[in-house]
């Protein structure tokens, strides 16, 4: 999956890093750098002739003035071999011929560096023994006419010197092939018959040819020395510099032009792809197009059925609000029922034995009219004077048979009991019906200031024939705030939890109701010491539908319900159980009730 | 049964609140040797040393109810009368009292002296009556009579009812369906019938007074309640008016349906050996008069009262 959706960018990533390439490559040829590095071949060609031109110059001009433009040009030369060798400008490193060329080039013009460095210094010596020694010549030659003692010597000899002193001075300055051989020519006529000549004359000649031989030599040094330097291949090696960077800047170009003809054919077959892309793409809008035109009609019907399917699921929603509804109702009417039933057998007990004992004293009290009757007869017989004894006698035994029937004494203390039962009854009946009211708490609005204690007793009172005789109560009420809360759902919450306790509890237990003031509410705890309940029970008895009771004695909401009002009055509620041993509820309320609370709750609670 | 007539009758009264029990000794001490007990325990304890001819018990009561304790008397002393006297009961604890309990009356608090009274008395009688017979004839085997075997009659607006408790019971019994109440007595007519399953209402009619007077003149007819329409008044009336033998509801178990039926046939060749047990199934005067009065009513009563007698002639 994710390698599909890769594989395109990898493509695309791929032509346009080729395209890159291709593109770099046709720019790798820099039109102003090759001119650049021409333009630095050229100087240094050009600094080099001028450097030639220089030593050759020092022949002629003194030596210290050419010493500084020699320095200025040896220095602009040296900056520019070092853009030749390094540098933007470089051209080490294009190929191997080129830097062989270059390498050979740089040695070349080290050495003749050097040999201009060696010529200068030499070049100062000869020049001072050149200029002692062609002073030295006109000394030797006035020595030389003096010596010679006759007159036509000197004539021989004078145009000899004049000649000797012009071809020494051509030598110093632009020496000839011809000068030093004319030179030692002169020296030989001059010593041609020397034998004859005096000592002196020997002598001063000796020294003349000892001056020429050396000016010739020092002369001839030095011109080695210029010519050793100007013939440094300088210029050729640097052409042939020139002419590989020139052949590699060719095959550059070639290989630029290569490369831009694959270019071309790369942008070509590139054009190529997106025509085909774009031609399926417009292909695939077709398809699309007709997809999403059939989309619409489907949209179309879409909506008609989602609508449909809406209408469904609001019916079925609503449908199962009712029923939920209906079954919260079927609950209350359950435990409503189960209440009734409780409170009919508390009420139709004492109802049935008031009732049957005021019918019993009534047939009593006939009994004793009858005795009443019969002795006040006796009685009128016994005072009347027109009486018979016999009929005396007949009324009195009369009225003693109906006194031994009756008995007034015991019947007396008989009917007190009777009377005395009947009293208990009527203020039973009256108790139930005044906690039953308390109960239902009709007469009190919805939100309400609330003694806990109270209610905890009331439902107790309600669920009485649970627990009577059977469940002993221990009650551990603390000092409370009344609390504001909704009196009759509390009163239900406690009925639920006295009612689920005493079911829990088998034949005979205990329920511990144990109240208490925290902070800023209240808390009471349900103990029973009946038969528990495990975990897995423990963890759901707050959901609804669930319930341990056998089908159709109990919904299993009658606990999600107390858990919703405890909910909705802001309270909690926990249970511990162990199985075996009992169960403890412990619910805590809050003082107030948060705005808006009860106003707008769960309507199918509302009733409560 | 001289002896028995010369000594007074023993009550035995049940209720865990005493002052009914003080109520009841000066209402009867006159008539009977009353006995009381505060709890089904310790009216058990004394059933065991003490049989008594008649037993009144509340049903609500602290560890064992009326039910239980009427069903354990029932083992005890099978010859005793049993009433429930009590204050409230659900439907499922009335079912109980008529299925498990086999009670003669099931009388509500408060309760009327005089009413009272002459229940008791005719379970007192009833109970003395039958008595002796037990005494007398409890090892006599139970001959099957001659004639025809007798049938169930099934009354019930859906007639897929017989069908399917023919299918229940299987061939060897005969199964007769009606789904109206004329057509039930033209079966009556011609058929022998022992036992009658029906609904509480057939065709909107309650079955009530059908039964009670079916019970009147028929005694040895066995009636079984089979319905999905179960009130609690509509119980105790057909329990203190038409005696019926079980009250079993819808949807039909097949094991139950069996049970019920034979054991409702078992209890119709009883009474019918036995007419001095009938006494002991005597059914009380119907309060209003029967509703169907209104239209065929003398007259379909006349016919039910003038169904001949199938076990006069055996």
């Amino acid at each position: 999956m994710k390698l599909k959706q890769l594989l395109p960018v990898l493509i695309a990533g791929i032509a346009i890093g080729i395209l890159g390439f291709l593109l770099k490559m046709t720019q790798s040829v820099d039109a102003d750098l090759h001119r650049a590095r021409l333009e630095n071949i050229r100087a240094v060609d050009n600094l080099d002739v001028e450097l030639n031109r220089l030593f050759t110059q020092t022949r002629a001009s003194s030596l210290a003035d050419s010493a500084a433009d020699r320095t200025k040009i040896t220095q602009r030369l040296g900056n520019d071999l070092d853009a030749l060798d390094k540098g933007p400008k470089a051209l080490r490193g294009l190929n191997k011929d080129l830097d062989k060329k270059l390498d050979q080039f740089l040695d070349t013009i080290e050495a003749k560096f050097e040999l201009g460095f060696d010529f200068e210094a030499r070049n100062t010596l000869l020049n001072q023994g050149l200029v002692n020694n062609m002073d030295a010549v006109p000394v030797n030659t006035d020595a030389l006419l003096e010596a010679s003692p006759a007159a036509a010597t000197k004539e021989m000899l004078r145009p000899l010197i004049a000649q000797l002193k012009t071809e020494l001075l051509t030598l110093s300055v632009t020496p000839t092939p011809t000068n030093a051989a004319t030179i030692r020519d002169l020296l030989a006529q001059m010593k041609a018959g020397s034998e004859t000549q005096s000592e002196a004359y020997r002598t001063a000649l000796d020294s003349l040819t000892s001056s020429c031989e050396e000016i010739i030599q020092d002369k001839t040094e030095m011109v080695d020395k210029l010519k050793s330097f100007l013939g440094r291949p300088t210029g050729a090696q640097l052409q042939a510099v020139e002419q590989g960077y020139t052949a590699w800047y060719q095959g550059q170009v070639a290989e630029a032009n290569q490369y831009r003809a694959i270019l071309v054919g790369y942008a070509a077959l590139l054009l190529l792809v997106l025509a085909f892309l774009g031609i399926r793409l417009r292909r695939s809008y077709g398809d699309l197009d007709k997809a999403n035109s059939k989309l619409v009609d489907a949209n179309e019907n879409l909506e008609a059925q989602v609508d449909a399917r809406t209408k469904d699921l609001s019916t079925a929603l609503k449908d199962l609000r009712n029923s939920q509804a209906q079954l919260i109702q079927s609950e209350k009417m359950a435990s409503l029922g189960q209440m009734v039933a409780g409170v009919a057998h508390e009420i139709n007990t004492p109802l049935g034995y008031a009732r049957s004992n005021a019918s019993i004293v009534r047939t009593t009290l006939a009994d004793i009219r009858d005795l009443c009757n019969a002795q006040d007869r006796a009685l009128q017989l016994m005072t009347s004077e027109n009486a018979s004894d016999e009929e005396v006698a007949t009324a009195l035994s009369d009225a003693e048979e109906r006194r031994q029937l009756v008995n007034p004494v015991e019947v007396m203390g008989d009917l007190d009991n009777l009377l005395d039962d009947t009293d208990h009854g009527l203020v039973q009946i009256a108790d139930l019906v005044s906690s039953l009211k308390d109960f239902s708490r009709v007469d009190r609005s919805r939100n309400d200031h609330f003694k806990i204690n109270e209610g905890i007793e009331t439902a107790l009172k309600i669920c009485q024939n649970q627990l009577k005789n059977r469940i002993e109560i221990v009650r551990q009420f603390g000092i409370l705030p009344e609390i504001e809360c909704s009196p009759s759902k509390l009163n239900q919450v406690f009925l639920n939890l006295f009612t689920n306790a005493a079911q829990a509890i088998g034949d005979s237990g205990k329920i511990y109701v144990h109240t208490s003031a925290e902070a800023n509410g209240v808390s009471i705890r349900i103990i029973d010491n009946g038969c528990g309940m495990s975990d897995e029970v423990r963890q759901r008895i707050f959901e609804p539908f669930f319930t341990t009771k056998p089908v159709g004695k109990g919904t299993g909401l009658g606990l999600s319900i107390v858990f919703r009002i405890i909910e909705e009055h802001g309270g909690t509620i926990d249970v511990h159980s162990v199985v075996g041993k009992g169960s403890e509820f412990t619910i805590r309320l809050p003082l107030k009730q948060q705005q808006a609370n009860d106003s707008e709750s769960s309507p199918s609670l509302a009733a409560a | 049964m001289t002896a028995s007539t010369t000594a007074k009758a023993r009550v035995l009264f049940v209720d865990d609140e005493p002052r009914i029990l003080t109520t009841m000794r000066m209402l009867f001490r006159n008539h009977y040797d009353v006995f009381f007990a505060e709890s089904g325990q310790k009216a058990l304890d004394l059933l065991k040393v003490q049989a008594v001819d008649v037993i009144v018990s509340d049903q609500r009561m602290p560890g064992m109810t009326g039910i239980e304790l009427l069903r354990a008397a029932r083992d005890l002393n099978p010859n005793a009368m049993r009433i429930l006297l009590t204050g409230y009961s659900d439907l499922n604890a009335i079912i109980g009292s008529i299925n498990e309990g086999e009670i003669f009356r099931f009388v509500n608090k408060p309760w009327s002296n005089e009413d009272l009274s002459v229940t008791v008395a005719r379970a007192v009688a009833a109970a003395r009556t039958s008595a002796a017979l037990s005494a007398a004839s409890t090892n006599e085997a139970l001959a099957t009579p001659p004639g025809p075997q007798p049938g169930v009659l099934v009354m019930d607006d859906d007639p897929s009812v017989p069908v399917k408790v023919q299918s229940i019971l299987g061939d060897d019994y005969r199964v007769f369906g009606a789904t109206t109440m004329d057509d039930a007595v033209s079966l009556m007519e011609r058929e022998r019938i022992g036992v009658v399953l029906s609904d509480t209402r057939v065709q909107d009619n309650p079955v009530i007074s059908l039964i009670s007077t079916l019970k009147q003149h028929h005694p040895e007819l066995v009636s079984v309640i089979l319905t999905d329409r179960a009130d609690a008044g509509q119980a105790i009336e057909l329990i203190n008016q038409g005696q019926i033998y079980r009250f079993i509801t819808k949807p039909i178990h097949d094991n139950q349906c069996k049970i019920t039926v034979n054991s409702a046939l078992k209890q119709h060749e009883r009474l019918a050996q036995n007419p001095e047990l009938h006494k002991r199934y005597e059914v009380e005067a119907s309060a209003t008069p029967p509703p169907t009065a209104a239209t065929t009513g003398a007259k379909f009563l006349d016919r039910i009262r003038s169904l001949r007698s199938w076990v006069k002639r055996a």
